[in-house]
């Protein structure tokens, strides 16, 4: 409790309009979406009345949009890079911080890894992944979100396992475990909350990831990201069409995030860099 | 079999899957990427011919990709600086009791889930000069600004980024609050200092390492911010503002000069390396701290 005295409910007010000013846009979209076109044309500060639903029943079944499909992988690709990067960081983080692999040396270079620039990354991967014929595929999507989402999950996973007393493990190599059976029994259940940690903000950088998306996926592998952004190119732009489109598309990491709240702020304020 | 030898052996069995990883996914395409910038490859490229430095010369004398340094460069400080200072000010206003304290912290980080391009393409509805609210409510006061001519866009921009960005300082900067020692604060409360001389005087120093990491996170995005300028202007109008990350997509996927394109991403590679050492150590000491 810091600075001068203010009146909570002033506070309160204050906070209110920051948090409105910062949702303008997603306010936007939300109030677009249920208007009809004739009250997004004429009303833009109207609120929806009458409301319609005319804009997600195009969205999800008018043929030219393909929605589920980008839906559909979108949530495959951000599924499968979270098992792909919970399956790779978590005993590599035990054998970093536990058994002294390459030190701090090489929990840095990963580290490291989320601060070099993507553009570089992306000229070399879209070679890699045309030659191995695998451009426009979950697959793909699936690599270079894992590559993208590492070091993060190294950073927030090394400091869980760091966290873990170092006693219980004593203990346990005492009793003769090994070490795969002191990371299944012993370290995995007290790590929970970092790869719950981990797993969420993996999954929500891969699911707004644009940058690799735009240039690795064509039309089979689209994800909503891009796919909802090129509504605005291909159709003179529908705009309750397109809020539609933009309000499917963020509430799946609206609620991930809201519900998974306390993981995401101790991931984030663990020193992890947005997507 | 004695536990040090499974001990080493477990060591490799467990970090094989990453290792392998970073040898195929991260150390190959930065020798191919070196590779291709000192190459003529291009998207359609059925021969391709070593040709040195040559793309670096022609990038560095490109006006073009200087004026992308220019823009991302001046974008970068001014959202970086604007995010940290907005962003303290809110931290200190939300690290309080108030009312409503758990719903609105909520509210306030619903902008860091939302994907940057899609952030975009609401901009672009709300600012829309007949459907956007934001001209509407303009209008009302008889403003009739055209946000998106050369004369507005830059500053537009600006604004939008710290719009977006305010609630990832927040975040960092209030966890940073939130972990500072409360004994100090009510030793400077007993000895009558005055609310704003505390927070000069004690807070804002002991918030120094969180301002650096969340600055140097917050300056790193912003110097690779793409998604939403892309989506917003394309760049443009012509290419006053286009970000590094745009003019190397340009180079790459609409010129298709993939020689051209990785020799500028190299480029804003070694300007960003020299800065990594600065941050890492802060990012993961705590890890080896506890070692």
């Amino acid at each position: 409790m810091t600075g001068p005295r203010i009146s909570p409910l002033l506070i309160t007010l204050a906070v209110a309009i920051v948090a409105i000013i910062v949702n303008l846009p997603l306010i936007g979209a939300l109030l677009t979406s249920f208007k009809t076109d004739g009250a997004i044309v004429n009303q833009p500060l109207g609120l929806p009345l009458p409301m319609t639903l005319e804009h997600y029943e195009n969205v999800l079944y008018r043929a030219g949009y393909d929605f589920p499909l980008f839906f559909r992988n979108s949530a495959a690709i951000a599924f499968g890079t979270v098992v792909l990067v919970t399956l790779i960081s978590v005993p590599a983080a035990y054998a970093i911080v536990r058994l002294k692999l390459g030190g701090q040396w090489l929990l840095n270079a990963v580290a490291a890894m989320r601060l070099l620039p993507a553009m570089f990354f992306v000229l070399p991967f879209f070679v890699m992944l045309s030659t191995a014929g695998l451009l426009d595929s979950i697959w793909a999507m699936i690599i270079v979100d894992t590559f993208l989402n590492l070091p993060i999950a190294m950073v927030i996973l090394a400091r869980g396992v760091a966290d873990v007393p170092i006693e219980i493990e004593e203990a346990a190599k005492i009793d003769g475990a090994s070490a795969y059976r002191i990371l299944t029994s012993v370290i995995l259940p007290l790590l929970a909350p970092s790869i719950a940690a981990a797993a969420l903000i993996t999954f929500l950088f891969t699911w707004n990831d644009y940058i690799f998306a735009i240039i690795v996926t064509t039309s089979e592998a689209r994800t909503v990201t891009v796919g909802v952004s090129q509504f605005v190119t291909s159709y003179g732009i529908l705009w309750g069409d397109v809020s539609a489109g933009v309000m499917l598309s963020v509430v799946i990491p609206i609620m991930f995030a809201v519900f998974g709240q306390r993981y995401l702020v101790s991931g984030l304020a663990s020193g992890s860099v947005k997507g | 079999m004695t536990s040090t030898t499974t001990g080493a052996l477990a060591r490799w069995v467990l970090s094989a899957p990453l290792l392998i990883f970073l040898a195929v996914f991260a150390v190959f395409p930065l020798i191919l990427g070196s590779w291709i910038s000192a190459t003529d490859r291009s998207i359609l490229s059925t021969t391709i011919d070593f040709v040195g430095l040559s793309n670096y010369f022609q990038t560095l004398s490109d006006p073009k990709f200087w004026s992308a340094v220019r823009f991302t460069a001046l974008f970068t400080l001014i959202t970086t600086i604007a995010t940290l200072v907005f962003g303290f000010l809110l931290a200190l206003l939300v690290n309080r009791k108030f009312p409503g304290k758990t719903v609105l912290l909520t509210v306030l980080i619903l902008p860091i889930m939302v994907a940057p391009a899609l952030m975009g393409i609401m901009f672009r509805l709300v600012l829309n000069a007949d459907i956007g609210l934001v001209p509407a409510v303009l209008n009302r006061f008889g403003l009739d600004l055209y946000l998106f001519s050369p004369h507005f866009v830059v500053n537009l921009l600006v604004v939008l980024e710290v719009l977006q960005w305010t609630p990832f300082t927040f975040l960092i900067l209030y966890a940073g609050l939130q972990a500072l020692p409360q004994d100090v604060f009510e030793a400077a409360a007993i000895d009558g200092s005055s609310a704003w001389r505390t927070t000069f005087q004690i807070t804002v120093p002991l918030m120094v390492p969180a301002f650096f990491v969340a600055g140097f996170l917050r300056a790193v995005d912003a110097l690779r911010t793409f998604d939403v300028i892309f989506v917003l202007t394309g760049g443009g109008p012509g290419t006053l503002t286009s970000t590094l990350s745009i003019y190397i997509y340009k180079k790459a996927f609409i010129e298709g000069s993939f020689g051209l394109a990785s020799a500028a991403a190299m480029l804003v590679l070694l300007m960003v390396v020299p800065l990594i050492p600065l941050v890492i150590r802060r990012v993961t000491t705590q890890v080896g701290d506890v070692q």
